[in-house]
């Protein structure tokens, strides 16, 4: 197989050195995994053939962006080839009339943003790794980041897909049309982790850049106070483009790198941004800075100018980063729970880390109830990992049970893939495990990701189950 | 168990501070270049994980990945975990010369060690270059060996610069290459910290920082250098670089031996003490109007040293428009000896600053001597490039 895929790229964009398949083997998560050989394509004819040579030689394909994925999506768990789109990074077409562009699997959200810049566009979705991960890998894991509260995420900025089927066929998927005629196959392909198809250009929208913005920053003597001011903002009708928490432990790390000036004696912190035309943008961002003192916020203070506002969004994007400062292993949650439940379930987060001695770290988007509890802990001590485990699994169950979700945009990937069960029963499984076999009826593309073993668990004939989710 | 064997290697503390989140590899130029793991920073701290637990060996593989990086540091000064990324692999690569050793690393080391540190021999160098430059030689030479000489500044004879005044002592730390050929940056640097009122002395024991042998894997060389350095500036109240490689190295000299954590902790690159006599008006502010200026940030000042600020206090109180060479701030492609020993890689980062720059404007300022050589040879004529605090002296004597 190596050899034929030697013949089909460069031999250099080629690679099986035990050097290379060990840095491949792993994503920003904690997983591992051991590919057989990667494969750096720079165009779609060769994301074609090496699909084809693959499925000649029944290896599995892992299509990898930049690996900021959390949760082992692009990690070579049952080995086969792990194909890495960063060098298909090349902005095709932007079109600031109709405001659109195509874009490569490989290209860099930032980059797309800045290339839209001079246009007065932007590419909303704004995952805090935004400057490092790939559009491509936003697509697979349907990513969202602080302004998705009022822009939606990633899926609700993908116009069409071209993308490479596990047989090797070439599809596009939608059209410049934001509803297209037919079945939308967008909504199935965007967020499937690479299980599906793996997407060679898409054609995003871009968003104008607002006018005026406010960004505030309000502190609070507890938890429940932050996550009260958050409820009542958006009861008082008002959505703002971003509503993030940090709580103590994630300021003190963010502050001892950056020196921003962050209130390290509140126990937690809310950061509010508002957009849109400078009158209304200053109305909202008077009535967040009345909720936050109807809540006993301690300091409220609105960022001077575009620098102070990059500042604060730039604590906010590093802090998963920072934390490493107090151990040198996270694990990292990423479940949503309805904002009505916000309190309660924050204080039984807490509580299970001190029941299981271990340091609990948040930062999330609170605006959406999309909470990332971060558990500390080092690896090389014995026993931890499967103490971490335990209590990970305590902790999704509580906010499943809170009538949550298992993933707000991280993705499931290996990681989540054996919590399904707790959110989906048996139909919804067996039905997302129909439109999995009917894309990759021999299970090439990403094998062992989301759908748990067994999940295509019953026949049933006819259409979908009501209720099934999928 | 471990895989090391030198005192140097990177530390499990350093290594386990990465979390691998990858917010780093945008800012890496090799990554930007080729997309790959193995040449992101992310990927070469894995490695040397990798090697320190023993799941990979230190082999030819694991050697390209270290000597293909630039040691830039800009992963160092985007990492949010703090990891210490240029120390870590200064260790990488001494760990490479203990148990690698070739004949033709062990003779770089020992050029890098011995002749920088020799000023005679420096001196030999410089009168041969300066002759050659007389002769035009740079348009017959081929590629490498051209570009190099048209990188270097016409030579001047250099002059000894005054020693007198009675306040604080500051040590300048004139440089192996530096004091040769970029003279002219030192005389300016004596002549504005005299101008404020410090004493600046020049002891003669100094020698070569040791920065380029370190980042090359000669750990010995560079604790030899740095323990003549210690001794040279006893003392001084604190010792000022002109180079930005050389005052970043002497920063992290309580790294190569525990005895320099003192000249580590008071050291500081020119620009900044500049900037601070301008800010506290020991320095003039002048109201010229001195035109357009293109600055490019040396790796080592803005992410070694985090420092940003300082060229640009200078060169505005100069009266100058200041507009950046590189929003981005990758690296101009010098890295040291790395421009000789990665041709391609370095031609390729110059060729693109130098595009920058040629949309920018032509008068370039910076304050690395590797920088301005690395910009010089890939510009046409008809640029200026010189230190900032040059620029800032002679729109002092303008302005009478
Ligand atoms: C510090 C940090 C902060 C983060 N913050 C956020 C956040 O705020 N919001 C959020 O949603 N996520 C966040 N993430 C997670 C992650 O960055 C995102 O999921 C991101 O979209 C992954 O992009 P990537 O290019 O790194 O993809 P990878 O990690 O390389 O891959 C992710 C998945 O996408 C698949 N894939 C990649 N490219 C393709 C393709 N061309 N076709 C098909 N499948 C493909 C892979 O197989 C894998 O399943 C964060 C991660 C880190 C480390
Ligand atoms: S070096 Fe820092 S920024 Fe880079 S992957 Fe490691 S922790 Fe993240
Ligand atoms: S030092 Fe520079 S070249 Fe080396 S890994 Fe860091 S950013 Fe990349």
């Amino acid at each position: 197989m190596i050899d034929e895929l030697r013949a089909a790229l460069d031999s250099d964009r080629v690679m099986e050195s035990k050097l290379e398949l060990h840095l491949y083997g792993r994503d920003a998560g904690v997983y591992r995994g051991n590919p057989s050989v990667v494969a750096i394509p720079e165009t779609t004819e060769e994301v074609v053939e090496i699909v084809k040579i693959a499925g000649r030689h029944e290896a599995p394909v892992v299509a990898r962006g930049a690996g900021t994925g959390l949760a082992a999506g692009a990690v070579p768990t049952e080995g086969g080839v792990v194909l890495v789109t960063t060098r298909m990074n090349q902005i095709h077409e932007i079109d600031p009339v109709k405001r659109t562009a195509w874009v490569g699997p490989g290209v860099i959200n930032l980059d797309l943003s800045h290339a839209a810049a001079p246009y007065g566009l932007y590419f909303a979705p704004d995952p805090s790794s935004q400057a490092a991960c790939t559009v491509g890998g936003n697509i697979a894991n349907n990513s969202g980041g602080p302004h998705c509260l009022a822009e939606g995420s990633t899926v609700n900025h993908v116009l069409a897909l071209e993308v490479v089927l596990p047989d090797g066929t070439l599809e596009v998927i939608g059209s410049e049309a934001p509803d297209p005629i037919g079945l939308d196959l967008r909504g199935v392909m965007v967020g499937s982790e690479g299980t599906l198809g793996i997407v060679t250009r898409a054609l995003v929208k871009l968003t104008p850049i607002a006018p005026d913005i406010r960004t505030l920053l309000c502190s609070f003597s507890s938890i429940s106070d932050a996550a009260e001011t958050v409820s009542g903002v958006i009861a008082r009708g008002v959505v703002p483009a971003a509503l993030e928490m940090m709580d103590q432990r994630i300021v003190e790390a963010v502050e001892n790198w950056l020196h921003a000036g962050l209130p390290t004696h509140a126990a937690a912190i809310l950061l509010a941004e508002v957009v849109g035309e400078t009158a209304a943008v200053e109305a909202e961002a008077d009535l967040i800075a009345e909720v936050a003192r109807a809540n006993k916020a301690l300091e409220i203070s609105v960022a001077a100018g575009e620098d102070e506002r990059a500042l604060l969004w730039k604590c906010r994007k590093s802090a998963f980063g920072a934390v490493a400062q107090a151990a040198p292993n996270y694990y990292l949650h990423d479940t949503v729970v309805p904002r009505t439940r916000l309190v309660e379930t924050m204080n039984k987060v807490y509580e299970i880390g001190r029941r299981h001695d271990l340091l609990m770290m948040n930062v999330f988007h609170a605006g959406d109830g999309n909470l990332h509890p971060l558990m500390m802990f080092d690896a090389s001590e014995p026993g931890m990992i499967e103490k971490v485990q335990a209590a990970a699994d305590e902790l999704v169950e509580v906010c499943v049970k809170a009538g949550g979700a298992l993933s707000g945009e991280h993705g499931i990937g290996r990681e989540k893939r054996d919590l399904m069960p707790l959110m989906f029963n048996t139909a919804d499984l067996d039905a997302q495990a129909r439109i999995k076999e009917t894309f990759d009826p021999f299970g090439r593309f990403n094998p062992g990701k989301i759908l748990p073993a067994g999940s295509r668990c019953f026949d049933q004939s006819g259409a979908l189950p009501p209720g099934a989710w999928v | 168990m471990t895989a090391w064997v030198t005192d140097f290697a990177p530390t499990t503390a350093e290594l386990n501070s990465c979390v691998a989140c990858g917010l780093c590899l945008p800012h890496c130029p090799t990554f930007r270049l080729t997309g790959l793991e193995s040449a992101s920073p992310r990927g070469r701290i894995a490695a040397m994980k990798g090697v320190a637990e023993g799941v990979l060996d230190l082999d030819a593989d694991f050697e390209e990945a270290m000597t293909f990086c630039l040691n830039c540091r800009a992963c160092e000064a985007v990492c949010p975990s703090m990891v210490p990324f240029g120390r870590a692999m200064e260790g990488a690569r001494a760990e490479i010369t203990a148990q690698r050793p070739t004949a033709r690393r062990r003779l770089r080391h020992l050029l890098l060690g011995r002749l920088l540190s020799n000023r005679g021999l420096v001196g030999l160098a410089t009168d041969g270059v300066r002759v050659m430059q007389r002769l035009g030689v740079s348009r017959i030479l081929p590629g490498r060996l051209g570009r190099g000489l048209r990188g270097l500044r016409p030579l001047r004879p250099v002059r000894a610069p005054a020693l007198n005044g009675s306040g604080p002592t500051i040590g300048l730390l004139v440089g192996c290459v530096m004091n040769k050929w970029f003279s002219g940056v030192n005389t300016a640097a004596v002549e504005l910290l005299t101008r404020a009122g410090y004493r600046v002395a020049i002891p003669g024991e100094q020698t070569c920082c040791g920065a380029l042998v370190v980042h090359d894997g000669g750990i010995d060389e560079g604790r030899r250098l740095a323990a003549i350095n210690i001794r040279a500036f006893d003392n001084v109240d604190r010792v000022v670089a002109t180079a930005a490689g050389c005052s970043a190295h002497l920063k992290s000299y309580g790294k190569v031996i525990s005895e320099g954590a003192q000249i580590a902790a008071g050291a500081a690159d020119i620009t900044q003490v500049i900037a601070e006599l301008i800010a506290s008006g020991k320095l003039p502010t002048l109201a010229a109007d001195s035109g357009d200026v293109v600055l490019h940030d040396p790796c080592h000042l803005r992410h070694a040293q985090r420092s940003t600020e300082p060229p640009r206090q200078i060169l505005r109180a100069a009266g100058y428009h200041v507009i950046d060479a590189d929003p981005e701030g990758l690296c101009c492609g010098a890295a040291g000896i790395y421009s000789l020993l990665r041709p391609a890689t370095s031609r390729e980062l110059g060729t693109r600053l130098a595009n920058l720059i040629d949309d920018r404007g032509e008068l370039v300022a910076t304050s690395n001597p590797g920088c301005e050589m690395q910009i010089r040879s890939h510009l046409d004529r008809g640029y200026r490039i010189a230190h900032p605090i040059e620029l800032y002296l002679e729109a002092i004597r303008s302005s009478g």
